[in-house]
């Protein structure tokens, strides 16, 4: 089987609905003359990074169509006989000529039928100019070993027999009815504030999200991290360790167990979370003090106390990203690739790193096109208003906005210059950002802290961001970014590494969002809640219910998203029944 | 005029091979006994010494910097949705976006490129 036959059969391709298939002249076409000729053409394929393939004979030739000698930006040469024409001439060419309708896009190595007036697609073709880019998985490093499949297993609805029905009565309490007559029955449960224990705002903003964030919440609330059970187990542990002695009893994942049963007890009174933040303190020393600090650095912070301690408790092996490890990382660990291009030979080098979140910067303003569109797009045809909505939009920052940014090309600087591995020198290249791995819940931070290190000093963007209520990440996955980089393919050739729940799983759901007003050093977190889609916020000890657009208002610095599907995989871990 | 040999390799049967003895542009070239236009000389030296790839790049890292990259990517939707999916050629996006696009290049990036091809013809010395 040829090569290229391995490749489309590995990899999954577009599903059948997004793409046409052949047109009846190129099916024609490939009747008469199979792969041959795409393949053929390798040799005529050169590579302008960062994966534009251009197609010529000679790589010195000037094109220019054969009945008009113009040069427009579209020409195109016939597969069968090599005439090139550009858009005007190519009709009459395969009119002329029968069998002569297929031709290749000589700027872009993309099929054109000329009889049709369109492109078509073929994937012999796509997985010729995908190899000759370098784009073949062969050059790829080794994807990270924790995405190996685990089979994907169906949901199975549980409910308890007798025997574990009468384990939960004996080993519980029940919660007191909410109907008993306090005023604010109809708020959910789980609704609880939190008090201010001296500028602990930053702190208490983050709680309130990660108390409603499904996942984590789920976790606590089925009593997978059991603080008693976890105190006993250090108890037995104090005669073992020579020093930490004092950092034994401290865990931050019992103190989330005490918060959560706290939180979600139905009782309404506010909570000081003095214990989480005396523990807080021991695990990141140097934050420890009655300063406003930063709710992101917090985040992460606690995050990372979480995993040191579990990690240290089971000393479990874990791989970078794969979530294995603790419940923090399960919940909130990603996978980000980033590929350096080099820009004279298209070398690329890949890395992947876990991530717990994703920093965006705000984009700048876009004066320019926006200026100029309202006045001119009048005077144009039909459909010009879209174009005037459109432009107007682009001066206002949107989080779909960031995210392009994020994974856009970059010229990095002719100072930061990257030693290409092919061509043995520093070469200008260009970086790509993108999501190996969508987390289970994505945290998106925006960078509204500028920091000079000229004028030492920091100041706050307060630029307003618009965000989605529901957001799809797929654009921003590798196998899209990688897709779109080689020009329209339909061959996707990283398919043996994708894992197809990928293709569903991309759709996310607000449910939190975390704000800041004021300035850097004097400023107030907020947090803002979305439960059934009703927006709460949360001040600290006061928690009321709001109208969407007072969060919309608002300068958000952290988003929280939670997949809307969540699939189960088949354990690795034999249960024993 | 002759044909340079492109392909060195023994070949499979490609349909491109069957052409090497033709002239790619065997139509234009009985047409050459004249000059060639200005357009074609310029166009020419453009290609020959990289200067119009090097120009295509920084047009297009411009145009994607403010945006109307973007915007075309939008209006091309918007009028895929109204035509629908399989009623959309290449050439009547390109019919309706062009006189658009053409209409929405901001002046700077106009301006930045007709500096960079004076320049570029100063030094070729035309």
């Amino acid at each position: 089987m040829s090569k290229a036959d391995q490749h489309h059969r590995r990899g999954p391709s577009l599903p059948d609905d997004v793409v046409a298939g052949p047109c009846p002249h190129l099916s024609e076409f490939r009747a008469r003359h199979g792969a041959a000729p795409f393949r053929s053409l390798r040799e005529c394929i050169h590579v302008r990074p960062p994966g534009r393939a251009s197609v010529r004979r000679d790589p010195k030739e000037v094109t220019v169509c054969g009945a008009c000698g113009q040069a427009p930006p579209r020409l195109y040469a016939c597969l069968e006989c090599a005439a090139v024409s550009c858009s005007l001439h190519a009709p009459s060419h395969a009119a002329e000529s029968p069998g002569h309708a297929i031709a290749v896009d000589v700027n872009r190595a993309e099929l054109f039928c000329c009889l049709c007036g369109d492109q078509v697609y073929d994937p012999d073709l796509d997985a010729t100019v995908v190899l000759a880019c370098g784009g073949g998985s062969s050059l790829r490093p080794p994807p990270p070993e924790n995405l190996r499949k685990r089979r994907r297993v169906d949901y199975r609805p549980w409910d308890p027999d007798l025997k574990e029905r009468v384990l939960i009565s004996k080993n519980s309490t029940p919660l007191p009815d909410p109907n008993d007559g306090v005023s604010s029955s109809d708020l959910p449960l789980g609704l609880k504030g939190l008090n201010n224990l001296g500028n602990t705002c930053f702190m208490n903003s983050v709680l309130q999200a990660l108390l409603h964030t499904p996942p984590f919440r789920n976790y606590f609330l089925s009593d997978q991290h059991n603080r008693y059970f976890c105190q006993q187990k250090n108890r037995g542990k104090k005669n073992e360790g020579s020093n930490s002695n004092k950092n034994l009893r401290i865990c931050l994942a019992c103190d989330m167990d005490a918060m959560f049963s706290a939180v979600f007890s139905g009782n309404r009174m506010a909570y000081s979370p003095a214990r989480f933040l005396y523990s807080w303190w021991q695990h990141a020393a140097n934050l420890a003090s009655y300063e406003q600090q930063d709710a992101h650095e917090f985040f992460i912070s606690t995050l990372d106390g979480i995993h040191e301690k579990v990690v240290k408790d089971k000393r479990k092996p874990h791989t970078q990203g794969s979530g294995d490890c603790c419940i923090a990382h399960r919940v909130f660990s990603g996978i980000l690739r980033s590929d350096v291009m080099c820009t004279s030979c298209g070398f690329t080098s890949t890395t992947y790193d876990p991530c717990v979140d994703i920093s965006l910067d705000l984009e700048p303003n876009h004066g320019s096109s926006a200026k100029t569109t309202p006045t001119k797009a009048n005077n144009s045809c039909n459909g010009g208003t879209e174009a005037m909505s459109s432009s107007q939009s682009s001066s206002v920052a949107t989080l779909i906005g960031c995210l392009d940014r994020f994974t856009r090309p970059e010229r990095l600087g002719s100072d930061q210059k990257f030693f290409c591995q092919q061509c043995q020198v520093r070469q200008e290249s260009l970086k790509q950002m993108s999501i190996r791995k969508l987390p289970l819940v994505s945290c998106f931070h925006i960078k509204r802290f500028e920091h000079s290190p000229v004028r030492k000093m920091s100041r706050k963007v307060d630029r307003y961001l618009q965000f989605p209520l529901s957001l799809d990440m797929a654009p921003y996955l590798s196998s899209s970014i990688l897709r779109g980089r080689f020009g329209n393919r339909i061959f996707s050739f990283e398919g043996d590494e994708l894992d197809a729940s990928d293709e569903f799983s991309s759709e996310f759901e607000l449910f939190a969002v975390v704000t800041h007003t004021g300035k850097l050093d004097a400023g107030h977190y907020v947090t803002y809640l979305r439960l059934s889609n009703q927006w709460y916020k949360c001040d600290d000890a006061w928690i009321t219910r709001v109208n969407e657009h007072i969060v919309r208002a608002a300068q958000v610095y952290m988003m929280f998203y939670v997949q809307k599907m969540l699939y189960y995989k088949a354990s690795e871990e034999l249960v024993t029944s | 005029m002759s044909t340079k040999p492109v392909f060195h390799k023994t070949n499979k049967s490609h349909p491109w091979r069957a052409s090497i003895k033709r002239p790619p542009t065997p139509d234009a070239e009985e047409d050459q006994d004249r000059e060639p236009t200005l357009q074609e000389i310029i166009n020419i030296k453009l290609i020959e010494s990289g200067e119009k790839e090097k120009l295509k790049e920084l047009l297009r890292e411009r145009l994607i910097e403010c945006g109307w990259r973007d915007e075309m990517k939008a209006l091309c939707r918007a009028f895929t949705r109204k035509k629908g999916r399989d009623n959309v050629t290449v050439d009547d996006l390109v019919r309706v976006i062009t006189p658009k696009g053409r209409a929405s290049v901001p002046d700077s990036v106009k301006a930045e490129l007709l500096q960079r091809i004076r320049a570029f013809l100063q030094t070729a010395a035309l």
